[in-house]
């Protein structure tokens, strides 16, 4: 087996179209899938890198297996679907802690994902309003059943995240850029979301390569002893 | 889910053979060590078993088992778990929560009577740390409440090494070096019991369910997960293979590379570890054991021992490719490479690839198929072999045996459909034209060009002509029917060529010329042939063909002689003669190859001149039969004629003016005199009888050409006299002569001129050649004057050199140093440098440089 270099995570609620989306970027299909047991994991030859990429499942059962998924990833991609805004706040309430296992300096970002739905309903809506304006009721009803969650409110996630996992916001990469809106259905900005992370993961696989096989080398103990040698000389 | 038959389940221990008729025992534990089997009953028995493995007729594995002894241990209690040490013959039996030790042989227990107490359960350490081979490394979940030991156990004494509280109660645990996987209340952790670390790996309640914990292979353990999954995870608390998904109730699991086996109440499942897929299904009822030993997969209920027999690994990646599952071949394939010697594993693994690549082939996924062949370091032929016909007849391969696929040939496979058949035949054409420069050719170039060749003919695919062009194997005897067969008759001249056949080639074209074979190939087919005689080196051929391509067109084909490649000329091959006399029945053939000798060649032989010059004239006079004298234009051949009689000094001029006389050639005439130095007769003709004046000037200048200065000098004042000349009658040469002098007043001596002229003639006439005469004067004057005035200053410059140099003498001293050496002058010799550096003349000889141009820091 080859050995992956870095780990991606994919965390979100069921149904939210995790698999969908993995499938989408690895085989460049949309097809129909069954709700994930377990988790599923891919290989991916990027470059000249081996990207592991796990796909979790969100059913509640299987909440428990998350931490030990998460553990040394090196990127994770929260997927929320953006015509449910329970499936956002579950990343928070439910997901977010999960990622205590991660690398710190683990990467995230933020798909809401199943966008072509927004635009389906939203097109349909413009025209009723045009032709129809006494229907105006109806409208009220199908606007509220696919309420749309806004990017505002993923990036004020992001930051919320950074907050938790007490990053600096100026030494991360901004909300603007890692948080994305997708639709596995039609592949739209699939391959975007995937590539700008491992594009952000090459420096950290590079690193890793020189640190040699043992992952554990703890630079923190080593960095002050340093320090203090240089200062003996002044 | 797709099925794959990977194990068999084959009894090893007849019922009655362990319990006879008494219905209430039943089976608590089981131990396999190599051939020794060992059963543990509710009773308190230990029986010893020897295992034999026998191949039946069919190919099929059966055990037979035949029982050693047994023995009771003296309890009223279950034996709870059995365990080897074989490297201490001993056995360690878990009974009444004591783990005691006996013999492995005779059962007996040890003299010492060391044992552990106080054990739930235990595991061995597979992955021992002390590196002591006669000492085994045992863990125990204590009866102590949350607590762990370790143990190392010798042949005949137990030692404990450490004992560590767990956060909860374990239920269940597996060691491998200083890791211990443990099974808690709530969840699994991993524990180094060295250091006190521990990992979470996620939460399980072992109270609702057995949990499982089982050490599959180098710091990897395989545990029950919720919902009935089977969670893999690593020492580091990582998962690095997917789970896979098994029943909610499960009860145990094994390993038997590349599958995980697990068992429930009602069903044997196995699924792969290398795609987590489900594979096999075996209906087991009331199974309550299932455990690996050294890789024997042995299963048991409470009443009967089983045995799971994997069947080959080659025949399961047969199986799958049997039924086209190519992608999960493959993957089993590749996942044997560790359990098979590398060398049988290339050989069995390149055979599963070209297998694959003919299931993809026959489903016309070609790029799938081109890719498993090239990975598969297929024999093209095996590909070839499959088309009807496309093999030379010659060739000596036979597939391989067993064969890579089931077909007899692409009409088989294809059920006959035309458009599959195309599909099939344009992969090829492209499978061969790639490989066929690749290594892959390498000892099968004829079989690869002649497929190709013959592909390429019948689809009328125009790389056909370029396969014949280029350096190619195909085979002569089949390509030639095959190209009969299609008429592609101009290919199959390129063939001929191509060995060297080159009056076959061309016999074969000249007959498409002629219409007697039909192939539209080329349109310009006689070009070609002319083309191709004119580089062709067979002379004989080049004769035999000579008049056909002359009769067709006597231009084009006179290129046969007048392209001929240059290295040639020099070889003499072709006689011109020979092609001069060939060529007297095609005139304008004859025309272009004496042009071509005289004119290209430039052939400097009287002959070839005069006779081309002859036959200029002829077609001249031809041209115009009234000879009128109306030259005002000149035909393209008379240009040719008088450029010849101008340019060449060859031919012989006495016969061309003997020819030209009485015709109104004039100026051809003209010519001709002046080729004999008659000049003044040649002015006459054409000032009197031409009365072309530009023409008697053009005629000075070009008579003049290469000649000296005084030369054409004095043909401009021949000129002026015939013009001054009083002539018969007409008095129109003054103007004639008034505007050669104004025009060409520098190719005259003025002071004769003057004496020349009439002195009727006023200056005014005159004044444009006067003024030139003049200023030519002056001019000469003055640049004399400069070129003098230079001289002198250059002489001066000269002088003061001289003088500068015996200016200042040199004095040679003892004190003085020679710069390069730094030594005194020992005699009176020396050498000076312009700048006035003094060095020996050794010194000098040695470097021949400037002592100060060369920086000095840089030397000393
Ligand atoms: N319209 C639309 N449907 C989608 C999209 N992505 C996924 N779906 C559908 O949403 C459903 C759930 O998709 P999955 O990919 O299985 O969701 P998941 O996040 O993997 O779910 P779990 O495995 O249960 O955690 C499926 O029916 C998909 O077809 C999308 O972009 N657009
Ligand atoms: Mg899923």
């Amino acid at each position: 087996m080859r050995k992956p270099d870095v780990k991606i995570v994919l965390l979100g609620d069921m149904n939210v179209g995790k698999t969908s989306l993995l499938h989408r970027y690895m085989e460049r299909r949309f097809q129909e899938t069954v709700s994930t047991v377990g988790g599923a994991f891919y290989l991916k030859q990027w470059r000249s890198y081996n990207i592991s990429i796990w796909d979790t499942a969100g059913r509640e059962q299987f909440h428990g297996l998350g931490s030990m998924y998460c553990r040394g990833a090196a990127a994770i991609i929260l997927t929320y679907d953006v015509n449910h805004l329970q499936s956002l706040t579950e990343l928070e309430d439910r997901f977010l802690s999960l990622t205590d296992t991660a690398n710190t300096d683990c990467l995230f970002a933020i798909v809401g994902n199943k966008i072509d739905l927004i635009d389906e309903v939203g097109v349909k809506d413009g025209a009723k309003d045009l032709n129809d304006p006494g229907k105006t009721i109806s409208n009220c009803d199908s606007a509220r059943a696919t309420k749309r969650v806004c990017l505002d409110d993923a990036m004020a996630l992001y930051k919320k995240i950074l907050k938790y996992r007490m990053l600096d916001e100026k030494e991360v990469p901004a909300a603007e850029k890692m948080c994305f809106e997708t639709s596995a259905k039609t592949g739209y900005n699939v391959d975007h979301v995937f590539e700008t992370l491992f594009d952000m993961m090459v420096p950290i696989i590079l690193r890793q390569r020189a640190e040699g096989p043992s992952q554990t080398v703890d630079i923190t103990n080593y960095k002050p002893a340093k320090q203090t040698q240089s200062r003996c000389c002044v | 889910m797709m099925n794959i038959k990977a194990f068999r389940l084959v009894s090893a221990i007849e019922r009655e053979l362990l319990m006879g008729d008494k219905d209430h025992i039943s089976i608590e534990c089981i131990e396999c060590c190599g051939k020794n089997l060992y059963v543990g009953t509710n009773e308190c028995f230990i029986h010893h078993f020897l295992l034999e493995e026998n191949m039946s007729p069919n190919g099929k594995v059966t055990f037979s088992a035949t029982k050693q002894r047994h023995k009771y241990l003296g309890f009223k209690k279950p034996v709870n778990e059995l365990k080897a040490a074989s490297a201490l013959n001993r056995l360690l039996v878990l009974c009444d929560n004591t783990i005691a030790l006996v013999n492995m042989m005779n059962l007996e227990p040890i003299p010492s009577g060391a044992r552990i107490k106080g054990a739930v359960t235990f595991a061995l350490n597979e992955n021992p740390v002390s590196g002591d081979p006669f000492c085994v490394e045992v863990c125990i979940i204590s009866v102590k409440r949350r607590t762990i030991q370790m143990f190392m156990v010798y042949e005949d004494r137990v030692q404990i090494v450490k004992e560590v509280s767990t956060p909860e109660q374990p239920f269940a645990v597996a060691v491998d070096g200083h890791f211990l996987c443990l099974a808690l209340t709530t969840q699994y952790i991993i524990l180094n019991y060295n250091t006190g670390a521990s990992q979470d790996l996620f939460p399980y309640c072992s109270e609702e369910r057995q949990p499982i914990v089982k050490r599959i292979g180098r710091q990897e353990f395989l545990l029950a997960g919720p919902g009935g999954l089977g969670m893999f995870a690593t020492v580091d608390g990582i998962s690095q293979r997917a789970p896979v998904h098994w029943s909610e109730n499960v009860i145990g699991a094994a390993i038997c590379f590349p599958y995980v086996i697990a068992l429930d109440d009602e069903f044997i499942t196995v699924h792969s570890m290398l795609d987590q897929q489900q594979k096999q299904t075996l209906p087991f009822k009331e199974g309550h054991i299932l455990q690996d030993f050294e890789g024997r997969v042995i299963v048991a209920t409470s009443k009967g021992v089983y045995i799971l027999v994997p069947l080959p690994l080659e025949r399961q990646i047969q199986d799958l490719l049997a039924s086209r599952r190519v992608e999960e071949a493959l993957v089993l394939a590749k996942g044997a490479r560790r359990n098979i010697p590398k060398e049988k594993f290339q050989v069995m693994y390149r055979r599963i690839l070209q297998q694959a690549g003919f299931i993809q082939f026959a489903q016309l996924q070609f790029l799938e198929a081109k890719e498993l062949f090239r990975s598969g370091q297929l024999d093209v032929r095996e590909l070839i072999s499959l088309y009807p016909f496309l093999l030379p007849t010659t060739s000596s391969f036979t597939r391989s045996h067993p064969p890579l696929h089931e077909y007899a040939d692409l009409n088989q496979l294809t059920q006959g459909d035309q458009e599959k058949m195309t599909k099939c035949k344009r992969f090829l054409m492209s499978y061969l034209k790639e490989v066929r420069s690749t290594e892959v050719a390498n000892g099968y170039k004829e079989d690869i060009d002649t497929a190709l060749l013959k592909l390429y003919a019948e689809a009328d695919h125009e790389s056909l002509l370029d396969l014949l062009v280029t350096e190619n194997s195909c085979l002569l005897t089949d390509s030639v029917a095959w190209l009969e067969k299609h008429k592609k008759y101009f290919a199959l001249g390129l063939l001929y060529h191509y060995n060297g056949q080159d009056a076959a080639a061309v016999q074969l074209w000249v007959n498409i010329v002629n219409g007697e074979i039909h192939d539209s190939t080329r349109s310009d087919l006689y070009e070609y042939i002319v083309d191709f005689l004119t580089y062709c080196l067979d002379q004989e051929l080049v004769w035999k063909y000579a008049e056909w391509v002359l009769q067709k067109s006597e231009e084009v084909g006179v290129q046969i002689f007048t392209r001929r490649p240059l290295e040639e000329h020099q070889k003499d091959i072709f006689n011109p003669d020979d092609i001069i006399n060939c060529l007297k029945k095609y005139p304008k053939s004859i025309i272009k190859y004496l042009e071509h000798l005289v004119v290209d060649r430039r052939v400097q032989k009287e002959e070839y001149h005069t006779h081309l010059a002859i036959l200029y004239l002829e077609k001249v006079l031809q041209q115009k039969p009234s000879a009128n004298g109306n030259c005002a234009e000149v035909t393209e051949t008379q240009a040719k004629l008088r450029n010849l009689l101008q340019k060449s000094d060859l031919y012989r001029v006495h016969c061309l003016i003997d020819k030209i006389q009485g015709t109104s050639l004039h100026m051809e005439s003209a010519i001709l005199h002046g080729k004999l130095e008659e000049h003044d007769r040649a002015l006459h003709i054409l000032v009197h009888e031409l009365k072309d004046f530009s023409a008697a000037k053009d005629y000075c200048l070009w008579s003049s050409q290469s000649k000296d200065p005084p030369y054409r000098q004095r043909l401009f004042h021949m000129l002026l006299s015939v013009y001054l000349k009083p002539g018969p009658s007409d008095c129109d040469l003054v103007p004639a002569a008034v505007d050669l002098l104004n025009h060409h007043a520098t190719e005259f001596d003025a002071a004769q001129v003057l004496q020349l002229v009439p002195d009727t003639w006023s200056v005014q006439l005159l004044a444009p050649f006067l003024t030139r005469a003049v200023r030519e004067s002056l001019h000469t004057k003055r640049v004399t004057q400069a070129a003098l005035g230079l001289a002198k200053a250059e002489n001066l410059l000269y002088k003061h050199d001289k003088i500068k140099l015996k200016g200042s003498p040199v004095r040679l001293s003892d004190k003085k140093l020679c710069q390069m050496c730094q030594s005194p002058f020992c005699e009176p010799v020396f050498v000076r440098y312009p700048n006035g550096g003094v060095v020996h003349t050794h010194c000098a000889a040695n470097r021949h440089m400037n002592p100060n141009s060369s920086s000095p820091g840089n030397r000393t």
